[in-house]
């Protein structure tokens, strides 16, 4: 099995282990990883890209000090390493303009609103990671189980 | 109006009318009916080749099947009717086992290499480390960047390799200032490189591999042998490449820096990748040391990369089967023209035994080498080497000159030589697509590249003619 992994990044300690509960369906199967910063999200990256592993998805906040979600997403997005990883922003107090430099330059996958519905987030990452499985030519049937089977048939067809 | 119908007719019609004419019109004493049917299908490859209505691989396809429908010892019933001018009927597993020769199989393990080696990023890191030496004035980056780009084309597909250096080298060229000739200079330098570089090996580029298939016997040629003569042609050529294009197309900009993100991966899988990569390559270039030829080792690797998992099912659903075909409908051709008899028939019926043998050895190339500009490589060394193999074959007057070997590989380089145009490779095509480059600056470099080319080859098959290394 190779090993995928899922970032969350926030600057605030509560929110950050909040999502990590919701996700934690996926924790069997799924590498979930906790960044409290962009800078130190993106030296993760680093680490994983050297260890070949699979970053299938980052979860961020947007407003963080120093770097801002929106700034993080769109350099993995220029970044042809991780070519595939899928992004998902989650704030509550996004400007419109946010959200369009967010969706033009970051190359969103998923936009999401604090407070979530656990259900709903959870959706979403099952549809994200079905995506970036079939589109990096991992092999699915491992991973089955935890997979969006619409998806799935949708992509497979 | 019609002219646009006039590709989908041709191809339909021609093969047709040659199909049903007498067999005496042709003018080849004892034409069989199978042979007269080579000759249709014949016309139907080079009417598809060069007009493209189908796509190029499809059109091998297309041969292969028409082979076993018209001339296999398996085919529709009334191509089979025996007559006293029938002929020889091939045997049907001959013609299907182009799909498999062994020139097939080299490859397939060229293909196993190079996309192993992309998915560890080997060929993204060797090009970072080997970029070093070479500074920040331009013109040396350049330089490095062409060799190379021309040693990974000898390894992995010319296309592959272009794409890659291009990816490397675009957020540079958009550094320079917009007149900046530099920026046509460096968008060239790629594609012509990945061309050139091609040559070097017997899996750089499909065209060797069609060469290899009528260099058998006496004739043949090692995986080693070739880049003994192939690197030379390569490093000579490029260096001619790279003066021509710093005279034509000089920077202004003072200083060049190419900013390549990485590190070597070091996870078993990559070290296994490059353990293999190198172990693959001495085994080729060590053939008469332990026995096995080329097309044994090369299945090697393409073992190893599915046992570990390096190379995934998924990841072999993105060979380029199209290549294949292309290449194995080309062997097919071959095959019906030599085993049928009609290459041997044909060239018996045209004097060519009078003609000047370096003439035509000029003629041949020079007749590659134009075809090659305007259709693809593979597709012009498929419908030209197996009539240059016929013809070679029976020239005696040719022997002193190297023989079959000679001119063969002669035609060869030369097919690999045509680079002028924007459609005339895909390397081309994509350093085009940059928008940097016009059509004209294109075909300055290609044309000179092309006759020079021919010219050094001419000039090294000579030399390795007088030491007695070929023929």
């Amino acid at each position: 099995m190779e090993k995928i992994n899922i970032i969350c990044v926030d600057d605030e300690r509560e929110v950050l282990e909040s999502v990590s509960r919701d996700l934690d369906y996926f924790s069997d199967m799924f590498n979930i990883e906790e960044c409290e910063s962009a800078f130190e999200c993106l030296a993760l990256l680093e680490e994983f890209d050297a260890q070949q592993e699979y970053v299938a998805l980052i979860i961020s906040d947007h407003i963080m000090p120093e770097k801002s979600g929106v700034e993080l997403l769109t350099e993995v997005a220029m970044d042809n390493r991780f070519l595939g990883t899928k992004k998902l922003l989650l704030t509550g107090l996004a400007t419109q303009a946010d959200t369009i430099e967010a969706i033009n330059n970051a190359k969103l996958d998923n936009f999401l609103e604090k407070v979530w519905d656990p259900k709903q987030l959870l959706q979403m990452v099952k549809e994200l990671l079905t995506e970036y499985i079939i589109e990096k030519g991992i092999d699915y049937e491992e991973y089955i189980e935890k997979l969006d089977a619409p998806t799935l048939y949708r992509l497979l067809k | 109006m019609l002219s646009q119908y006039l590709k989908y007719l041709l191809p339909v019609c021609i093969p047709f009318i040659i199909l049903i004419l007498p067999s005496d019109s042709f003018g080849i004493v004892g034409l069989t009916l199978i042979e007269q049917r080579v000759i249709a299908i014949f016309a139907l490859a080079t009417l598809c080749w060069v007009l493209e209505p189908i796509p190029i691989f499809a059109t091998s396809v297309v041969i292969i099947v028409s082979e076993l429908l018209l001339i296999s010892d398996k085919g529709l019933w009334f191509f089979k009717t025996p007559s006293p001018d029938l002929g020889h009927l091939i045997g049907y597993q001959t013609i299907m086992a182009t799909f498999a020769s062994p020139i097939i199989m080299l490859f397939l393990g060229g293909f196993f290499l190079a996309m192993a080696a992309t998915k560890y990023r080997l060929d993204v890191n060797l090009a970072r480390v080997l970029l070093k030496p070479f500074g920040s004035k331009p013109k040396y980056v350049m330089l490095g960047l062409m060799m190379i780009t021309a040693v990974f084309s000898m390894f992995m597909s010319n296309t592959a390799t272009t794409v890659m250096m291009l990816s490397i080298l675009s957020p540079v060229i958009a550094l320079l200032a917009t007149k900046d000739l530099g920026k046509v200079a460096f968008s060239l330098s790629v594609p012509v490189a990945a061309n050139i570089g091609g040559i070097g090996t017997p899996i750089g580029t499909p065209p060797n591999a069609i060469a290899l298939k009528y260099l058998v016997n006496e004739n043949s040629i090692s995986f080693g042998q070739w880049m003994v003569f192939g690197v030379p042609f390569v490093m000579v050529m490029l260096f001619i490449a790279w003066l021509l294009l710093i005279k034509l197309f000089p920077t202004s900009t003072e200083k060049i820096n190419l900013n390549i993100k990485g590190k070597f991966l070091k996870t078993p899988k990559a070290i296994t990748v490059y353990i293999t990569f190198i172990g693959t390559i001495l085994l080729w270039l060590m053939g008469d040391i332990h026995g096995m030829n080329a097309y044994v080792v090369a299945l090697i690797p393409v073992a190893v990369f599915v046992t570990f998992k390096i190379i995934n099912k998924e990841d072999l659903k993105r060979i380029s089967w199209d290549v294949l075909w292309l290449v194995s409908g080309g062997i097919a051709l071959g095959v019906a023209l030599d085993k049928s008899g009609l290459a041997e028939n044909a060239v018996n019926a045209i004097p060519f035994g009078n003609l000047h043998p370096l003439l035509l050895i000029l003629g041949a190339s020079m007749l590659c080498l134009v075809m090659a500009n305007f259709i693809s490589h593979t597709a012009a060394a498929n419908l030209l080497l197996p009539l240059i193999a016929a013809l070679a074959t029976t020239m005696q007057s040719l022997l002193p000159y190297g023989g079959e070997v000679v001119l063969i590989l002669a035609v060869t380089f030369a097919a690999s030589l045509g680079m002028s145009l924007p459609i005339s490779t895909p390397p081309n095509a994509l350093a085009y697509a940059s928008g940097n480059i016009e059509t004209k600056q294109m075909a300055k470099i290609g044309v000179i590249i092309g006759i020079v080319g021919v010219l050094v080859a001419f000039a090294m098959l000579f030399i390795l003619n007088k030491t007695n290394f070929i023929g």
